[in-house]
């Protein structure tokens, strides 16, 4: 094996990894809040890519000036989109059992990548190429894209974004108590319903700015809500779900490992994966970094 | 207490009628018998996925993996080893209890949401298998495969008789004791643990169960198309199991079957109308979940306890 190949891979494999963070943190912090596991998280992650190149191709024509408000815009457009999906229909299910959460989102997954094949066509879209006015560095043989590395920084700024916001401030601590016990938050005075809004707000933003950030690597298509959830559901079960720590873990063991098996073992590019994920769980069930799973009576 | 033994039940009634509209359905042409049989084949798997759903209480979002495990056995050993349809079928029975022992081991330990991300991430593994390896056909699958007495309309007999069967061995399954400590599982875990059920064992059983009759399902349903695709393990289509489930009505042994045929047909309609059909099935399960959460089935059977 070539040294060179395995770090340019490695370095790709974190570039996906930074991608699946963004995703798997938003889908792994509504489940941790309000024990709600959203089938259309990745739905969200794809309208983030759509209305990215909406702005980016057809409102800027490619500037880099449409990609900045692209970055700006999107996120919270996706994040209110998830916030009116809670509030006018994911909400309703609450009292009901989980399998009509998880079929009712399910729903929603078929009815966005329909939306989406109406609205924009059932053909992929590729993004005019932001390394174009970003340049790149040359390594060795291998061309490290600029656009690569601000991905890979935007990963981490958000980790220590979402730690920050979760430690250090106010609606943060809130948001962590009302996993810990919704009940005895909300007896303390506090409106949990819309602890739930804030939750799917943040948690639909992140997808978002996933989507966004992908649509460049990966161009725009209607099945690539699917294709980042399944993962994404890979990526917390093996970091634990509910907690962002372990959403970073698992990205960046799930992005390395799919990197490296398509640079070595193309045939196993899937399979790695959900292998890792079956050890752990043999190994710690709950996941790298979950709380001991107690089964409500 | 003379006379209930001697009357007739209105269910009695419905199922001989259903059961002689089944026999005649080859009279209605071709398109039609290949819409019912893949209506039966459907709801044979989502009755046994509702073994494990609305009797041991465990969602899973996976189980089309055990539809694919039944399919593809049979494919390569017809296709492969050169095997004749019963023995490919034997073997396709085997290896789907066999997954269904190695993956239920592992996913049993777990309920809930968890249990059903696990299935589905299952899934997905398989469907990678799938994809990329060159001896199950890679992503165009396995095709090609002769139909049983060459006709379709024998075969439709086939797949009548044997999804009849199953569902007979299902339903005598529900009412056996074994089925009672599904339900006892599912009502409450900590209870049965205290008369005694080993819980873990009780799911896993419910788990083999269901991925045999799944894999029954799929290796028929490979003969009806004369070939496989990768796609038949996606857990989209596990989700289409779930979504018939709770169309027809998950506490009824006959809520699967009704939703499959409901489900079949109404895609048939969606599918010739408009090219995006699934939009349509998307609106009726998020109008299922929050109007008619019982289905169809359930509200039925109410409304006639209420006459």
């Amino acid at each position: 094996m070539d040294p060179g190949l395995i770090l340019v891979q490695t370095f790709n494999g974190l570039v996906y990894s930074s991608i699946l963070f963004l995703v798997s943190s938003g889908l792994t912090l509504i489940y941790g809040i309000m024990r709600v596991l959203n089938l259309a998280h990745g739905s969200l992650y794809m309208v983030g890519a759509y209305l990215g190149i909406t702005v980016v191709l057809y409102l800027m024509s490619g500037t880099p000036l449409g990609y900045l408000l692209a970055f700006l815009a999107v996120p919270p457009l996706t994040g209110l989109l998830g916030a009116a999906l809670e509030r006018g229909l994911i909400r309703r299910t609450y009292e009901m059992g989980e399998e009509y959460q998880l079929l009712l989102t399910f729903g929603l997954i078929l009815i966005f990548d329909d939306l989406v094949k109406m609205i924009w066509g059932p053909a992929y879209i590729n993004f005019p190429d932001p390394n174009a006015f970003l340049g790149g560095f040359r390594f060795g043989e291998y061309k490290i894209p600029v656009y690569h590395i601000l991905l890979i920084a935007l990963g981490f700024s958000v980790f220590l974004v979402l730690w920050a916001f979760f430690s250090k401030t106010f609606t943060g601590k809130v948001m962590r108590a009302a996993a810990q016990d919704s009940e005895v938050v909300e007896a303390m005075g506090v409106d949990v319903s819309k602890i739930f809004v804030y939750s799917f707000f943040l948690g639909s933003l992140l997808s978002g700015l996933g989507g966004i950030s992908a649509g460049p690597l990966y161009t725009a298509s209607p099945g690539m809500g699917t294709d980042i959830i399944v993962y994404s559901f890979a990526v917390i079960v093996i970091g634990g779900m509910g907690s962002v720590p372990g959403a970073l873990a698992g990205s960046l063991i799930v992005g390395v490992f799919r990197s490296l098996a398509i640079a070595f073992y193309p045939q196993m590019e899937i399979v790695v994966v959900f292998v890792i994920m079956a050890l752990v769980l043999l190994v710690k069930p709950t996941g790298l970094f979950g709380a001991p799973e107690f089964e409500r009576r | 207490m003379q006379s209930e033994s001697e009357e007739v039940s209105f269910e009695q009634i419905a199922i001989a009628v259903g059961i002689i509209l089944l026999a005649l359905v080859p009279l209605a042409g071709r398109h039609m018998t290949h819409l019912v049989a893949s209506a039966l084949l459907l709801s044979l798997a989502a009755t046994s996925f509702n073994l494990l759903f609305g009797y041991t209480g465990l969602l899973s979002f996976g189980h089309a993996l055990f539809w694919g495990v039944g399919g593809y056995t049979l494919a390569v050993m017809m296709s492969r080893f050169g095997l004749g349809y019963v023995e490919s079928f034997v073997m396709a029975v085997i290896m789907s209890a066999v997954f269904g022992a190695v993956i239920g081991f592992l996913c049993v330990r777990h309920t809930r949401i968890y249990f059903a991300i696990l299935t589905l991430a299952f899934g997905q593994m398989f469907y990678g298998v799938a994809v990329k390896w060159d001896f199950l056909g890679g992503s165009d699958g396995i095709y090609g495969l002769p139909r049983p007495f060459n006709t379709l309309e024998l075969y439709y007999y086939v797949i009548l008789a044997i999804t009849l069967a199953s569902l007979f061995i299902l339903y005598k399954i529900t009412r056996s004791s074994l089925g009672l400590s599904f339900m006892a599982v599912r009502d409450n875990a900590f209870r049965a643990k205290f008369i005694g059920l080993d819980v873990s064992r009780v799911r896993l059983t419910s788990f083999i169960i269901s991925s045999i009759f799944s894999g029954v399902a799929g290796a028929l349903y490979v003969l009806l198309e004369t070939a496989i695709s990768p796609e038949t393990m996606l857990w989209t289509h596990s989700a289409e199991f779930v979504f018939v489930t709770l169309l027809g009505g998950p506490r009824v042994f006959l809520g699967p079957l009704v939703g499959g045929f409901i489900y079949s047909f109404l895609a048939d309609v969606a599918m010739s109308a408009t090219e995006y059909w699934l939009l349509v099935i998307g609106v009726v399960l998020v109008a299922i979940v929050l109007f008619f959460p019982h289905g169809v089935l359930g509200y039925f059977l109410k409304w006639r306890e209420k006459r």
